[in-house]
């Protein structure tokens, strides 16, 4: 039995929940080759169907708490330098 | 020493958030979800992002610079300008296309007015002050 969570996805302008609950403990790039499948399909509300690129994306974790559901947020990387 | 610091600018170029994390050295801004988070809410007014790297003359972008970029890009689903500094010099770059990294730089004419403290908040006057004893 694995613990449930939310994958919410940022992409083109756009933001929203895969529809399925997803193992908290799934690797980064099965829920970024989840996430690219179900946009391309137009399977994610509040994002339009399209091709999608999550290579350079992270995955940030939040535990849940208090009345917060596991979460998972799929985000575009950030770091900058030489 | 010089350390690396950032910069999210408006489109009236005006700062809109000074990125100077604690965990910012020499050569590196390490990811950072509250930058992101700071990117997405400020999305309408988002003209871009400078950053600096050590030393002097011309910077050039480096792989996670532009992949950085692209990703960034990608999630907002908008081009943005993004300048790095040296120094003494900056460049601008923009997306030409068509290769997902085919970044370049533009003319960078005139010297963004916040340009000058993003030098200071990277620490290139000690490493003058230094070459100059």
């Amino acid at each position: 039995m694995y613990a449930e969570a939310r994958l919410n996805i940022t992409f083109a302008g756009q933001n929203g929940d895969l529809r399925d609950p997803v193992s908290f403990d799934a690797t980064d790039t099965d829920l970024k080759q989840w996430a690219a499948e179900a946009i391309s399909t137009g399977g994610v509300a509040g994002i339009d169907a399209k091709e999608a690129d999550f290579a350079d994306f992270v995955v940030d974790r939040f535990p849940a708490k208090e009345d917060l559901p596991n979460r998972l947020i799929l985000r575009p990387k950030t770091p900058f330098g030489v | 020493m010089s350390i690396e610091a950032g910069v999210l600018v408006d489109l009236d170029c005006e700062p809109i958030h000074w990125h100077l994390p604690r965990d910012r050295n020499t050569g590196a801004l390490p990811d950072s979800r509250q930058l992101w988070d700071i990117i997405w809410e400020n999305r309408a007014r988002v003209m871009g992002f400078a950053h600096s790297h050590p030393g002097s003359g011309i910077p050039g972008p480096s792989h996670e610079d532009v992949t950085t970029f692209a990703a960034i890009e990608a999630a907002l689903g908008k081009r943005l300008v993004w300048w790095i500094t040296s120094a003494d010099n900056f460049v601008e770059l923009c997306w030409v296309g068509p290769h997902k990294l085919a970044y370049a730089r533009g003319p960078a004419m005139y010297e963004p007015t916040w340009m000058q403290r993003l030098r200071d908040e990277s620490g290139y006057d000690d490493v003058n002050a230094g070459l100059t004893k």
